[in-house]
């Protein structure tokens, strides 16, 4: 499936801004199951540098700052990406005590490569009562991806789609007791829950392709940002799975960025000095592109 | 073991004035000067003939001495509005520890193995992790580290020539009682304490002129200048001559003494987060005369606090790009961001294995024995005998230990085993090692006490260098001193004795050599000037409040009825238009409520909570003092210590008019000691100049607030409140040796608006501002003609030059108050319009740095 993807991201500020340094994760990743064809990072006004580096996630980050009086600050970027057909997901896994295991051992390389995200991190740390919840579906001896597929089901049922009931400062642990939020709340909640019993989950963030209502035209501008999550399943390697709809990502799910949590990966970080308050509107893409 | 009593090889001391008498190693520690048989140790050999010649008097009154030299020298430290003006963090202990140069040598290898092996962690750590692939570190050293930052690790292969992570390094070392020499704990994040040592080095050896000659100390100046040579050689290349600053945590900062002497010492810039700005991927330094680069910056705060965009702290300290000018190599940050990483304790517990692995030889100055509990072994054998260790937690928060030390001992072991089996990574526990001892000179005599060595080593290009000598800290406690170099009790300088002759070195100028004159100071910081102008400003404010206050209080705890003082109602409305009491009291019918204004206007002028009143105007004034004070002279901090304390030691509540009145009055005195001492003992620097367009531009406002006040609004010309006018300008006497007794209007407003001849006037003001702004730097080309604030200054004071006021007066006399009114609203208007000019040029390049909102 090949998309082209439109990401504008603005700022307005109601006083002057007299220099501002901002860090961007807006690129797609490239690999296995995702190739990017083209990217391209629109700066309004004219940054004066630009530096690109790969974080130690291997998603790609962009360094620039403005150093001239500004009121407003735009950042379009835009994606061609082709999502492939994934794998089927496998049916025999292992125990996901034998995949717990095999991290903390140091033999296998990537199993210790995976293991980074079984520790606490800002948005995700772990918990007594997150490892109650998760034990439900990992019982002994289950299958790591059967259990998880079961766990994502039981998340997405209990868990009601509120975006009033949290902000993007919320706690993990208050979604948690309050069983509702938006997409990065499903997907910290879940990523908690599985570190709490020792696994290693991933935060997901990119894009879902919207598909409209029978018979009506698809609204441009109308998408938004998406996130979900990747468990390491030994073998399998990184699995994902989407706690807000009930689903393991297909060809509909684009993605930008992985990193422990939010926190790594946030699209636009930004320091600045003037500017009095600020709003911030963002308009998202995503459009198949043999649709043009 | 023979008898205690017998020291230093001589017959037994019985001369109760010796230094020596009395003398007593503590039983079962090691003692730095005398041998187990009560015989000085080879480095100390002959020191006692050396000292006992001195003798004890003349080593007391050396010993006042060097405390003035150390309050001469210009940098005392004590944190911010601390009353006591504490100078230094703990008392220097002029007896040295002496150390000869075989067994120091010995442990100098010793810690350029350590330095080169943390180097080689580190750098491992935040590159490719194969200490961590391979096994040789557990991975929850990194990944379950507090202090590990993802943004900081490379993912870019190494560049050939990169400079250091650990530019600098610091040990703290302990002896035990078998006379071996222990690591107690490892500083890499931003080491402390090589200022202190030269500081205690400079103070000792002068005190101890002849012994220190004779004896052949190693000097430190060497060390320094491998410091100079580390950080000239790993500047950014091509930058021949670089410009490096030291970052500091600001006046506030227990460390700051030691920032600002090392400043001196090594002629860098002092500088702080707000100084700092990164442009195009390189730092610069905000001056007053633009932006000028720094190529290598000595790093105080932590790393979190260093970079607010990439680290994500909300300190000051920070500067929004730091971590990206350093990864493109345009800024050598010393230590690198993320240094911190290995001096937690837990790395001491794999530091053997390590060292054997890496470097294919043991390691040759061993830490003190570290367990860490996520190892299950090692958690069973600290369970089993916690009593006798040394619980840490595992990873290291800076300025967390001593807090935490102090906890875990009042908690009970039930308590410690649970909080251990509960988060076992996070814990390590250390042997507790009885420390050696060593003389301190105390009431004119010398005695034992506990010491802990702070060691300093810089990476030279393939090596590394340990400063010949250390500091000494000093404690009569037994217990573990490894906490933070400001702790301790005291602390000593460490001579290193060698056999060969020393060669002298200084990077101080020498006494013979001529010093080349300076007429201007450095570049001065914007953020200096902008304190500067505000203390300026803060104490013209404080001085107009605390007259006006005191005219109101002497007519109300005067004898006559309040009918006798007309004024009153008009003088009360200033009062309240300067936000000192209420405005609900500044009423026509004044009369009847005198007694309530009575009350009120101690507690309101007093108050500390309302934003304007003279008590809070005292404490800014403070704090922007307080915020320059390395540019004060002693005595002026001390008047401004005095100010403070009398204001904090004044309770609104109970305080009356008399209290009041008295109060203003000591105040007055003090801010015209405060003006004498800017304009008789500042030099002409630019830090001068914005002090005082501070107090001038006050000075002009408070003046032509005053007369809109009181005489405009009020209509009132009456003489009564044409002297408390002249009262308050303090021009009274000036006044009748001019024109005696008749009190009118022309010549009252001659004299506060357009008289140039008289400091308290309006157009005195004016004239001086238009001299100052003339001399302020012009870097920037701000196009044809003269530059907003220049303008400004010279509109004012041609607007009081040009106005008439005999016409003015009669016109108003006549009942047409507008000529002067537009006089001075035309003033109101033009005087925050400059003030906002130099403001927006010279003062706020920046403003506090802060986060997008989250996306």
């Amino acid at each position: 499936m090949r998309y082209r993807i439109r990401h504008t991201t603005k700022y307005a500020y109601s006083d002057t801004v007299a220099v501002c340094h901002n860090l961007v994760r807006l690129a797609p990743r490239a690999f296995g199951g995702q190739s990017l064809d083209s990217y391209r990072l629109i700066v309004s006004p004219d940054p004066a540098d630009l530096a690109k580096r790969i974080d130690a996630f291997g998603n790609r980050v962009e360094f620039f700052s403005i150093q001239r009086a500004h009121q407003t600050l735009t950042m379009t970027a835009i994606s061609d990406v082709e999502v492939f057909e994934k794998p089927l997901t496998p049916v025999d896994s292992p125990p996901w005590e034998t995949v717990r295991d095999a991290m903390s051992c140091r033999i296998d390389q990537e199993a210790l490569r995976a293991y980074r995200y079984v520790f606490p991190s800002i948005h995700a740390p772990r918990h007594a009562s997150l490892r109650d919840y998760a034990a439900a579906s990992f019982t002994p001896g289950r299958p790591i991806v059967e259990a998880s597929t079961e766990f994502t089901s039981r998340l997405h049922a209990d868990f009601k789609y509120d975006p009033r009931a949290t902000t993007v400062s919320t706690p993990v642990l208050e979604a948690f007791e309050a069983r509702a939020g938006v997409c990065q709340d499903f997907a910290h909640v879940q990523i908690a829950c599985l570190r709490s019993i020792g696994l290693a989950a991933r935060y997901v963030s990119g894009y879902l392709r919207t598909i409209p209502p029978p018979g009506k035209k698809r609204l441009v501008g109308a998408d938004a940002s998406h996130a979900w999550i990747g468990v390491y399943c030994g073998a399998d390697g990184w699995i994902d799975f989407d706690p807000t709809n009930d689903c393991i990502p297909a060809t509909d799910h684009i993605t930008i960025a992985i990193g422990r949590d939010y926190a790594d990966i946030s699209p636009i970080q930004g320091v600045f000095v003037g500017g009095g308050s600020h709003t911030m509107s963002v308009s998202v893409d995503v459009a198949p592109r043999d649709e043009r | 073991m023979q008898s205690q009593a017998q020291t230093l090889g001589g017959p037994p001391n019985t001369d109760p004035g010796s230094l020596f008498a009395g003398y007593t190693p503590i039983a079962g520690v090691y003692d730095e000067m005398l041998d187990a048989s009560g015989r000085p140790r080879p480095a100390w050999n002959g020191l006692r003939p050396q000292l006992e010649q001195i003798g004890a008097e003349e080593l007391s009154r050396r010993w006042a001495q060097s405390q003035r030299l150390i309050n001469e020298n210009g940098i005392v430290y004590s944190a911010y509005g601390d009353p006591e003006g504490r100078q230094r963090p703990w008392a220097l202990d002029p007896a040295p520890l002496l150390l000869h140069e075989s067994e120091w040598d010995v442990i100098s290898a010793g810690l350029a193995q350590r330095a080169g092996l943390l180097e080689i962690v580190l750098d491992d750590l935040y590159g490719e992790q194969k200490l961590i692939a391979s096994g040789l570190l557990p991975p929850e050293l990194v990944y379950g580290h507090p202090g590990y930052r993802v943004a900081l690790q490379r993912t870019a292969p190494p560049s050939d020539n990169r400079p250091p992570n650990l530019l600098m390094y610091a040990a703290d070392l302990g002896r035990s009682p078998d006379g071996k020499w222990w690591v107690l704990a490892d500083r890499t994040e931003a080491p402390s304490g090589v200022g202190f040592a030269l500081e205690n080095r400079l103070v000792t050896s002068r005190m101890l002129a002849e012994p220190f000659r004779e004896r052949k100390v190693r000097r430190l100046a060497p060390f320094f200048l491998q410091l100079q040579q580390a950080l000239r050689r790993w500047a950014p290349t091509g930058r021949t001559n670089p410009s490096i600053a030291i970052l500091s945590q600001g006046a506030s900062h227990p460390n700051y003494f030691e920032d600002a002497y090392l400043t001196r010492y090594l002629g860098h810039f002092l500088v702080e987060g707000e100084d700092l700005t990164v442009r195009n991927r390189r730092l610069w330094m905000k001056t007053l005369d633009g932006l000028t680069p720094i190529d290598v910056l000595i790093r105080r705060p932590n790393t979190d606090d260093c970079d607010p965009l990439e680290l994500r702290g909300t300190n000051p300290a920070g500067v929004a790009g730091l971590v990206q000018a350093e990864r493109d190599g345009a800024l050598l940050l010393a230590n690198a961001a993320g240094s911190g990483l290995v001096e937690s304790p837990v790395f001491m517990a794999f530091m053997p294995r390590l060292c054997q692995e890496l470097l294919g030889e043991p390691l040759s100055l061993p830490g003190v024995a570290t367990w860490w509990c996520g190892e299950p072994a090692s958690l069973e054998f600290v369970l089993a005998n916690l009593d006798r260790m040394v619980l840490k937690r595992a990873f290291r928060r800076r300025g967390e230990e001593s807090l935490l030390t102090a906890k875990f001992r009042q908690t009970s072991r039930d308590a410690l085993v649970k909080m251990i089996r509960d988060d076992p990574h996070s814990f390590v526990a250390q042997e507790q090692l009885s420390r050696s001892a060593s003389p301190s000179y105390r009431k004119k005599q010398l005695q034992p006490v506990r010491v802990a060595l702070r060691a300093f080593v810089v990476a030279g290009e393939d090596t590394h260098y340990v400063m010949p000598g250390a500091l000494a800290r000093t404690s009569t406690d037994s217990g573990p001193l490894e906490t933070s170099v400001l702790s301790g009790e005291g602390s000593k300088d460490v001579w290193i004795i060698g056999d060969k002759p020393v060669e002298v070195i200084t990077l101080l100028p020498g006494e013979q050599e001529p010093i080349e004159l300076v007429r201007i100071g450095d570049e001065l910081p914007s953020r200096v000037a902008d304190n500067s102008y505000w203390l300026g400003r803060h104490l013209e404010r404080a001085d107009a409040a605390a007259r006006l206050v005191r005219i109101v209080a002497t007519r109300l705890t005067s004898e006559g009825d309040s009918t006798d003082f007309p004024e009153l109602p008009a003088l009360v409305r200033a009062l309240a238009e300067k936000g000192q009491i209420e405005p609900g009291y500044a009423v026509a019918e004044m009369r009847d409520r005198l007694p309530a204004v009575e009350a009120a206007i101690p507690r309101e002028v007093l108050s500390r909570t309302q934003t304007s009143s003279l008590a809070s105007t005292v404490d800014r004034m403070f704090g922007s003092a307080a915020k320059v004070r390395d540019r004060l002279s002693r005595d002026t901090w001390r008047i401004m210590l005095r100010v403070n304390d009398d204001f904090r030691h004044q309770r609104p509540v109970a305080a009356n008019l008399t209290d009041l009145l008295n109060l203003t009055n000591e105040l007055i005195l003090d801010l015209a000691a405060l003006g004498g001492m800017v304009v008789e003992s500042m030099t002409r620097t630019q830090f001068y100049r914005f002090l005082d367009i501070g107090r001038r531009l006050e000075r002009a406002m408070q003046a032509v607030d005053l007369l809109r006040t009181c005489l405009v609004e009020s209509r009132d010309t009456s003489p009564a409140l044409l002297e408390a006018l002249l009262e308050s300008a303090d021009s009274l006497m000036t006044y009748r040796a001019r024109y005696r007794a008749s009190v009118k209007l022309a010549p009252v407003l001659d004299l506060l608006v357009t008289d140039e001849t008289n400091p308290r006037s309006i157009a005195y003001q004016l004239n001086t501002l238009e001299r100052h702004v003339g001399k302020l730097p012009r870097a920037d080309d701000g196009g044809p003609g003269a530059p907003p604030e220049q303008r400004i200054a010279l509109a004012l004071s041609h607007a009081v030059r040009m106005a008439d006021i005999r016409d003015l007066c009669e016109a108003y006399e006549l009942n047409n108050p507008k000529p002067l009114t537009r006089l001075l609203s035309d003033l109101e208007r033009d005087l925050p319009a400059l003030s906002h000019a130099i403001a927006l040029k010279y003062l706020t390049h920046s403003g506090p740095p802060r986060q997008l909102a989250p996306t």
